[in-house]
């Protein structure tokens, strides 16, 4: 057995359901209802895009539709904080925290789920132990550390805590240990070394567990909040989290501004799930989020 | 032997050498930066564009001078508890005044008394209100200037008294007034009659303080060792609070809504500090007219109002950036500082002389009339006293919680405050 043929498609075995045996008015049903759910999930996001178009003397208007409309907030977000500059560091921050993650994680995970060593279950059992810690409570420390460094105030700090989680290790660690140990055992046949075995048999065989590990960093990197609270000294080296929150100040809240940041933040993780939505959805069903 | 009598030495020769008064140098003859960590700088707007022109502005006119503005929460702090643990330089701080005595005993907060010359601060406080340069005083030493702060004003709707058929030239002025519009505004019209910012959890306790005073009470002891607020002044008073929500006329709304009911129109008045003029004026624009007066008063007794917002302490122990630090605090707190702080952010000008010179703020203040009531208080102004210790905030949770059960979660209130304040004194140092 090669590693080629491992990547072949697999052929779909499990029958499929008869559509057709559903009654007429279920389908119906089921379609309003899911009508609605998307309505009920959909709105939030409609509101925020209009209250984004309100003046601020409209703000309050509950018109579904605007009365009037104008892009202001939109101009007074970009004047009041760098967003775009911003935006950027977010997604330098995302992207660096869920490629590093997701790389930790595949090497430390391989060798918990390869190799039986002294202490594996007690480093195991402490990585797990680490997720149960609140970031918060190592922030201080994390930060003092920075400071040593000589990196406050730069991207580069907000993403060095976030090299390595533990939620990459245990929920990768699991997925390979699920993973059959005859087709490993086929590929080390073939002349596959472990380094090979890894990234040819293993990885894109667990491309949909690491797809959605992908997502889930992603999205709670791109939502982080106190880290960069508390590292970040200047708008121009923060995230566009921080940014958002500017917009609520002890003179009272910017509802316009907010919402025309919160929908110019919003827009790359929408077009990300957008583009992604087919593997997103494939990804979830397959491993669940465990 | 000889180490332990170098030692006693030493220790003989500090304790005989008096502490140095007016440490800071005479002046800046040599580039230096430094820090100021501002809480107006963290938001985005009008607070943070108007820092940041004064800071531009100093640098201008003091080109040995570089000072990094670090915009911090306010609300917890942690940075600038995390840059002291971490070694960086924390020279002047925008101190919100509840943690003032904290700064004092944790940030290094030094007395103006103790690093400037006598004459320089005598000549820098005149021509301020003497209400406000109290403000920042703690233990007979001025630590901090008052620099962005405010006063409680009722600000109303003004379409909504007239459509309740009250007179909006003539507003409540005592708390059976504002309970009588609240309840016609309540009956006549589809608003809510009165809300207020004394509890909730931005509110921290100014509001409270200042509405105890007012009924003649207060919630510590002048000399800041005794806990008073569930004496009969402050139980009075909160037993009015209240009788207003019994009544139904105290809206109670979740974090800030009360702000957002009152710029959307739906809230008759509002009790809150005069710094959130500028975001409900922007609300009331083509909708409603909206005015502002004084914090009501319990029957003849007049108020004594206390003050919300912050002063700027010096922290830096390095003499030319003290002086570099007081250079700057001079400048934001002259004329000219405070006619942007007033006109551009909103907050009170503690020069009174320049509500009446054109050159400063007499035009913006004849635009702005709501802005008369916060100045007639100035009179009246008392300070907000920082709880004492390193428990001080556990100190003001413990107090407003009870408060808020008082006067909204139907508990008897004398017993929840006397409950509330004996668990609070044990945390008193």
């Amino acid at each position: 057995m090669t590693t080629e043929a491992l990547r072949a498609p697999r052929i779909a075995t499990r029958p499929l359901r008869r559509i057709s045996e559903k009654s007429g008015l279920d389908t119906a049903a089921g379609h309003v209802l899911m009508v609605l759910l998307s309505i009920f999930c959909l709105f939030p996001v409609y509101w925020m895009l209009a209250s984004s178009l309100r003046p601020a003397n409209a703000m309050f208007e509950t018109s579904l539709v605007p009365t009037s409309m104008s892009l202001d907030n939109y101009t007074q977000a970009i004047d009041a904080i760098p967003i775009a500059r911003m935006l950027i560091n977010t997604l330098v921050f995302s992207v660096l925290s869920t490629v590093f993650q997701l790389l930790t994680g595949i090497i430390a995970a391989f060798a918990f789920a390869r190799w039986k060593f002294r202490f594996d279950k007690l480093v195991y059992t402490a990585i797990a132990l680490t997720w149960l810690v609140p970031f918060q409570v190592v922030m201080i420390p994390n930060y003092l550390l920075i400071a040593q460094m000589g990196l406050l105030d730069s991207v580069a700090a907000l993403i060095l805590p976030n090299l390595a989680a533990a939620l990459a290790i245990l929920l990768l660690a699991q997925a390979m240990r699920g993973f059959p140990r005859e087709v490993i055992e086929a590929a080390r046949m073939d002349g596959a070394r472990n380094w090979r075995i890894l990234w040819e048999v293993l990885v894109p065989n667990l491309r949909g567990t690491i797809a959605s590990l992908a997502i889930l960093i992603f999205i709670s990197s791109w939502n982080e909040y106190f880290w960069p609270l508390l590292l970040s000294r200047t708008a121009e080296n923060s995230v566009i989290q921080i940014g958002i929150q500017m917009f609520m100040t002890a003179e009272g809240n910017q509802w316009g501004p907010l919402m025309a940041a919160s929908t110019l933040a919003s827009l790359p993780v929408l077009l990300i799930y957008i583009v992604l939505q087919r593997q997103v959805v494939q990804s979830f069903m397959k491993s669940g989020i465990r | 032997m000889f180490r332990t009598s170098l030692l006693a030495g030493l220790l003989a020769l500090s304790a005989a050498t008096p502490v140095l008064a007016q440490t800071m140098a005479p002046s800046i003859d040599q580039p230096v930066t430094i820090t100021f960590y501002n809480y107006n700088l963290a938001t985005a707007g009008l607070g943070a564009e108007a820092t940041q022109k004064l800071i531009n502005e100093f640098m201008a006119a003091n080109p040995n001078v570089t000072v990094t503005g670090i915009g911090y929460s306010s609300a917890d702090s942690s940075r600038i508890q995390a840059d002291l643990a971490a070694g960086q330089p924390i020279d002047l701080v925008q101190t919100v005044f509840s943690d003032l005595d904290f700064s004092v005993h944790n940030f290094g907060a030094q007395a103006l008394e103790d690093i400037a010359p006598a004459e320089e601060i005598t000549a820098h406080l005149a021509g301020m209100h003497p209400n406000g340069t109290k403000l920042g005083v703690l233990d007979g030493k001025t630590y901090g200037l008052a620099y962005t702060f405010s006063t409680p004003v009722l600000f109303y709707n003004v379409d909504l008294f007239r459509e309740a058929g009250l007179d909006p030239d003539a507003p409540p002025a005592t708390w059976e007034e504002l309970k009588a519009a609240a309840l016609a505004i309540e009956e006549k019209t589809d608003a809510e009659g009165f809300s207020a910012g004394i509890t909730g959890p931005s509110a921290v306790d100014w509001l409270f303080q200042g509405i105890v005073r007012s009924n003649n009470g207060e919630v510590i002891s002048r000399d800041r060792k005794t806990l008073k607020f569930a004496e009969p002044e402050a139980v009075e008073a909160v037993k009015m609070l209240r009788d207003l929500n019994d009544a139904g006329v105290y809206e109670v709304y979740e974090g800030l809504g009360a702000v957002d009911a009152m710029s959307s129109g739906s809230l008759g008045m509002y009790l809150q500090t005069s710094a959130l003029q500028s975001g409900l004026v922007k609300g009331a624009e083509g909708n409603f007219e909206l005015r502002s007066a004084a914090m009501p008063r319990f029957g003849d007794k007049p108020t004594r109002p206390n003050n919300s917002g912050s002063a700027l302490t010096i922290h830096t122990t390095d003499p030319l950036k003290q002086r570099a630090a007081w250079e700057l605090m001079k400048f934001l707190t002259s004329d000219h500082g405070y006619t942007v702080i007033t006109s551009e952010i909103g907050y009170l000008p503690l020069r009174p002389a320049i509500v009446t010179d054109p050159n400063y703020l007499a035009d913006w203040v004849a635009e702005h009339p709501l802005v008369a009531p916060n100045l007639e208080q100035l009179d009246r102004l008392e300070p907000w006293d920082p709880m004492p210790g390193p428990n001080y905030r556990q100190i003001v949770k413990t107090m407003m919680d009870a408060v808020e059960m008082s006067i909204f979660g139907g508990a008897d209130v004398e017993a929840t405050l006397a409950d509330a304040q004996a668990n609070a004194q044990a945390l008193m140092p």
